[in-house]
């Protein structure tokens, strides 16, 4: 008999332990797991090793305390201008960060993935992504719950044996204790199927140990199941369920609803400064039990508004979208 | 058409900047091109509106032939997925860079070098205690190594426009050799591609053919050779530097009304 993964977000949070490397699946302001970034900021998870990139539901876990080391390839809010709590968090040398290059998350990912150790690639050769001086990895690894996640070396440099391509690095897999992602719908079994990109959640959600998927619809398993081809991570890799509703507010879903951007704005704005982020916390995180409470608080006029317009997938702005 | 010219004070800069790369980017009609996110976003929108139409836009977070009917806001926005060919993850979408097949890559940065080597990470002080952090690596390193040339667009001011990067993120025609970081030409690490230009707010630069190192081809009308090397840090040589065509009015109408009409990318 198959035991339910549906859980609450309370219950999903509570598995993931101080130290834990961890992978937010989306990116910038897209498909970002928001809801559930709040509730470990709420369950003040610390010292978590963020793997991937740092912008939307990452900053806020930055902003909340929840993180000791990053180590990924961008940090900044798109449009909204560079992660605010990160670039306070870096400036102020408050937190270990280990820049790797876009690519090489990747594929460093899908080594992960598909059990090997390491990849080759070019993608940082002659930059300062290589530069021993700033080599962290030593640092990010202190502070892992569980050193073995993380490799012994960043990479190593040799001429390419096979091809003659030049020099290539090795890059070891990156490994992960947990990968969250948020979704728009999921089986009750735990197979997944998102619209839009995919961003790095179908190589992440293999390379984890622990999966947790917040998605906008828990649909039955059969359903999902009649088009298995659409569908990106099996049930067999998906450990918890959470359906939660606009739980990438004040991001983007594509097909469900689009960027809150006012909400967006204020975001950059008040956390230029910790003083503001907790201000912006004690409304939006401290002083809320539960999501379906930020959502009243929302209201459902506002929410209306953000939802996309088929066939589009977003709100197209002669339509009324982004203001 | 015939060609109604904006009066210097009617656009700003960085209209100009953005109108200058989009009329550089008829160079790659029909070619494959990865764009970086912000205003060569905004730049190759434009580009397709009226020189450009058969450019194909690949884009870092796994569109094939994207054709965004609205600007996008970031670098992953359902509008970019909405009538693209095919939508898969970043891996994907930074593949087509790695297999050698995009003719041109088009990015921004923070501050750039006499090599075209760009720098997006962080400027002053120390890496683990910058005195300011920016976005890091993102695309720009992937496209700076394998694009078969590369366009770079900032603003242009004396603390962006170096003698040398505080940090390397996009690689020039001189990158760092590892371990030791001797300054090499690309060539010697087996990459392909180097930048073919470095748009302003000034004018538009190009790359010596022998040293590689980056000098004034064309400046922006109301623009003086002086101004660029007065906002320029290291001794950029201006001897060859004609004055670039004027701005187009269409070009700003099409900017203002019909691409970017909320200021989302704070142009003006």
């Amino acid at each position: 008999m198959k035991t339910s993964k549906l859980v609450n977000l309370q219950e999903a949070i509570q598995e993931i332990r101080d130290g834990d490397t961890i992978f937010l699946g989306g990116i910038v302001e897209d498909r970002r797991p928001v809801a559930a970034a709040m509730e470990m900021v709420r369950q003040q998870k610390r010292n978590l090793i963020l793997l991937g990139t740092c912008s939307l539901s990452d900053d806020i876990l930055v902003g909340g305390g929840c993180i000791g080391a990053y180590r990924g390839c961008y940090t900044s809010n798109g449009a909204f201008g560079i992660s605010p709590n990160m670039k306070r968090a870096a400036e102020s040398g408050s937190i270990v960060i280990d820049d790797i290059g876009h690519l090489d998350l990747g594929i460093a990912l899908m080594a992960a993935q598909a059990g090997a150790p390491f990849i080759a690639s070019k993608t940082c050769i002659g930059t300062d992504v290589l530069n021993p001086d700033y080599d962290n990895l030593s640092k990010v690894t202190e502070i892992a719950r569980n050193q073995d996640m993380l490799p012994n070396k960043k990479y190593i440099l040799m001429e390419d044996p096979f091809f003659g391509m030049g020099t290539v690095q090795l890059v070891p897999a990156i490994k992960l204790d947990i990968c969250i992602c948020h979704v728009q719908m999921v089986g009750e079994e735990g197979t997944v199927r998102i619209d839009g990109s995919l961003t790095h959640d179908h190589f992440a959600a293999l390379a984890a140990n622990k999966v947790i998927v917040t998605a906008e619809k828990v649909v039955p398993e059969s359903f999902i199941r009649q088009d298995p081809n659409r569908n990106c991570i099996p049930c067999t890799s998906v450990d918890m369920i959470v359906e939660l509703p606009w739980g990438a507010h004040p991001g983007q879903v594509y097909n469900y609803y689009d960027m809150d951007i006012p909400f967006l704005q204020e975001y950059a704005n008040m956390c230029s400064t910790q003083e503001g982020f907790i201000k912006w916390a004690d409304e939006w995180i401290y002083g809320i039990k539960r999501h379906e409470e930020y959502l009243d608080k929302l209201g459902a006029s506002r929410l209306e508004k953000l939802r996309a317009l088929p066939p589009y997938g977003y709100v197209p702005r002669k339509k009324g979208g982004v203001k | 058409m015939t060609k109604k010219y904006a009066q210097i004070g009617e656009y700003t800069p960085t209209e100009a900047m953005v109108a200058h790369a989009a009329r550089f980017l008829s160079n790659f009609n029909g070619k494959k091109g990865l764009i970086g996110t912000g205003l060569p976003l905004v730049a190759s929108q434009l580009a397709k509106m009226i020189y450009s139409p058969d450019m194909i836009i690949f884009v870092e977070t796994g569109q094939a032939d994207a054709n965004p009917q609205e600007l996008p806001i970031s670098i992953m926005d359902s509008r970019i997925t909405y009538g693209s060919s095919w939508q898969m993850g970043d891996p994907e979408g930074l593949y087509p860079l790695s297999r050698n097949e995009i003719d041109f890559g088009f990015i921004g940065g923070a501050q750039i070098d006499k090599y075209g080597n760009v720098n997006s990470t962080f400027i002053g002080g120390d890496y683990n205690k910058p005195e300011k952090r920016l976005a890091g690596t993102a695309g720009a390193v992937d496209i700076g190594v394998f694009a078969k040339t590369t366009v770079i667009l900032m603003a242009h001011q004396k603390r962006r426009v170096v003698d040398s990067v505080d940090y390397l993120t996009t690689p020039g025609w001189m990158v760092k050799k590892w371990p030791e970081g001797t300054m090499v030409r690309r060539e010697e690490l087996g990459m392909q591609g180097g930048p073919s230009c470095f748009i302003s707010s000034l004018g538009i630069m190009k790359f010596n053919e022998d040293d590689k190192i980056m000098y004034l081809d064309q400046y922006f009308p109301g623009v003086t050779p002086e101004d660029v090397k007065a906002n320029t840090g290291y001794d950029i040589d201006v001897s060859r530097a004609t004055e670039a065509e004027p701005i187009l009015l269409d070009e700003i109408r099409l900017l203002r009304e019909e691409i970017d009409p909320l200021n989302i990318y704070k142009m003006r």
